[in-house]
């Protein structure tokens, strides 16, 4: 599944024609805070957690075609009650592709883990993701929203995993001048069990600087 | 019988002066140098004088003058006519400073007295190329100056007025001197197109000029080549500065839909509305950045990166125009000049 949609992703950047203007190859990367909010609601209850994270991606880009990694850690601490802080790790690796200027395809894995004293809930996605890309300033100032399912998920709880979905919503930065560009951005996602015992959510409020193109 | 003789024998003078009169220049002198080779000196004299008489087409060219006119000295000397030898000598002399009398030919007493004539007698001739090409900056005008005897000499180019252009040479001269000239006058700029004369003065033994040497020269001056400024760059090359105004409005619905996206995101992923209350900070922002882009895309807005890319063309060709500037100030101060040398002539002889 996942092999046949990265080989459908790069035939459609491969048949598209070049992107006018478009950079054929360059680097670029990011540093991430992020203030994270997590719940998970279950028949028997919830919990909620929240903390801060940091991170880093970095990005290469071939001419339509891109490869991009994207690690954050942080550490969640209970809003309330009794629920036991945990440490939070996410890594994504992607392969995208912009067939058109306003639009990027995304597909890859996706690990999350949330660890715990008591042990570690390991959550491993195979997404795809679109985004869009507006324009509010040319080379200025754009906007995104990006979407996104899990094609396949996995996770090491009982009664496994059944889906998981997401967006994000942010506006981007390049000041006059300057190489490097600023973004804030607000996630959400949400991750189900199977049989709808349980679901997680992940909500994220990120600020990156980069360089190398936005 | 006595009258009868006379006129038999003004009968035959008068065959020998025809027949004198009917022959070249050449043959008058082969007839004065056998006259002198069996030292009938009076009849070599008279033929000499005949023939160095002659002018026209048929006149004795400057090699058989000089030849004459050394069997003349010699005669005039064995004529005990002294003056007149010194005259013929230094006849030679103005036509070829540098002849000498054959000493296989002529005995001691003839090239003593024609040395005597030599170191009394202060000429130089010039022998100047044609034409001469100076268009680089070691091209020079190379003048050969040959002279009878050891005296002091001034040459210099004067304009066509008599106005000096540049002095050459002040000082002695033995033999020879060879003497280059640049083109330029005493302050180093070129001599503009006209008539000039290099004049060559002889000066005596009391600093007087005795005789002067002049040769005219032609000089036409053309400017070095200087080299087309490059073109501007096209238009074409140039890269839009400005957005093209338009109406705003897909800037200000991508960024309000974004904004709504931001706040809803939560209520769209999970079906609640419970998500943090920072979705709304990135939704403000998102909001307030639509209504400037908004603003912003009814106004041409200048684009940096386009901007600095034109401007690195335009330096870029100014740089090139710049350097063809210097380039050509060099090439104007370079010039080429074309120099013909007329046939030179004394001025004043003594």
């Amino acid at each position: 599944m996942t092999a046949r949609t990265s080989a459908v992703l790069l035939a459609f950047a491969l048949a598209s024609r070049p992107l006018q203007g478009q950079v054929w190859h360059n680097v670029g990367g990011s540093a991430t805070a992020a203030m994270l909010r997590f719940r998970s609601a279950a028949s028997f209850g919830g919990e909620a957690l929240s903390g801060p994270a940091a991170g880093a991606q970095a990005r290469l880009v071939l001419g339509q075609v891109a490869v991009e990694g994207a690690y954050l850690q942080g550490h969640l601490t209970p809003d309330t009650g009794s629920t036991a802080a945990r440490d939070l790790a996410d890594a994504t690796v992607f392969l995208v592709v912009r067939p058109v200027r306003w639009v990027a395809l995304k597909a890859g894995p996706h690990l999350r883990a949330y660890i715990t004293p008591g042990g570690t809930e390991r959550w491993m996605l195979w997404e795809l993701r679109a985004r869009l890309i507006g324009e509010l300033v040319p080379g200025r100032l754009r906007t995104h929203f990006e979407a996104w399912v899990a094609a396949s998920a996995d996770v090491n709880v009982d009664p496994g995993a059944s889906g998981a979905q997401g967006g994000e919503a942010g506006l981007t930065l390049v000041p006059t001048r300057s190489p490097l560009w600023v973004r804030l951005a607000y996630t959400f996602d949400r991750e189900k069990m199977k049989n709808g015992t349980r679901s997680e959510s992940l909500e994220a409020l990120v600020l990156s600087v980069g360089f190398g193109g936005p | 019988m006595r009258r009868a003789a006379a006129l038999i024998l003004l009968a035959l003078a008068c065959a020998l002066t025809a027949s004198a009169r009917a022959q070249t220049p050449q043959q008058q002198l082969e007839t004065a140098t056998r006259a002198y080779g069996n030292l009938d000196y009076d009849a070599a004299a008279a033929a000499l004088r005949a023939a160095l008489a002659q002018t026209g087409p048929q006149a004795l060219s400057d090699r058989d003058r000089v030849r004459a006119l050394t069997y003349l000295g010699a005669t005039e000397l064995y004529r005990n006519n002294r003056d007149s030898a010194l005259a013929a000598f230094r006849r030679i002399l103005r036509i070829d400073p540098r002849s000498r009398p054959d000493e296989l030919v002529f005995p001691p007493e003839v090239t003593g007295l024609f040395q005597e004539a030599r170191l009394d007698t202060r000429i130089v001739t010039v022998a100047a190329p044609p034409v001469t090409r100076i268009q680089a900056a070691g091209d020079r005008m190379v003048l050969w100056l040959y002279a009878t005897s050891y005296h002091q000499i001034d040459v210099a180019v004067l304009r066509g007025n008599g106005v000096p252009l540049r002095l050459l040479y002040q000082g002695s001269i033995g033999d020879s001197l060879q003497l280059l000239w640049d083109g330029q006058d005493s302050t180093r700029s070129p001599a503009g197109t006209g008539a000039y004369v290099l004049r060559v003065d002889s000066r005596g033994s009391d600093g007087r000029v005795v005789r002067s040497v002049e040769v005219p020269l032609d000089i036409q001056q053309s400017p070095g080549d200087t080299l087309p400024l490059p073109p501007a760059p096209a238009d074409s090359l140039f890269r839009p500065e400005h957005t093209t105004p338009n109406s705003g409005v897909r800037a200000l619905a991508s960024g309000l839909l974004v904004a709504g996206a931001a706040a809803a995101l939560p209520s769209l992923i999970s079906g609640k509305s419970d998500g943090m209350s920072a979705r709304f900070l990135v939704s403000g922002v998102l909001g307030v950045s639509a209504i400037v882009g908004f603003r912003l895309q009814r106004q041409p807005q200048l684009i940096p990166e386009n901007a600095a890319a034109n401007q690195a063309l335009r330096l870029a060709w100014q740089r090139r125009v710049d350097e063809v500037h210097r380039d050509n100030e060099t090439r104007r101060q370079q010039f080429r000049l074309l120099v013909h040398a007329g046939t030179p002539r004394a001025v004043n002889a003594p």
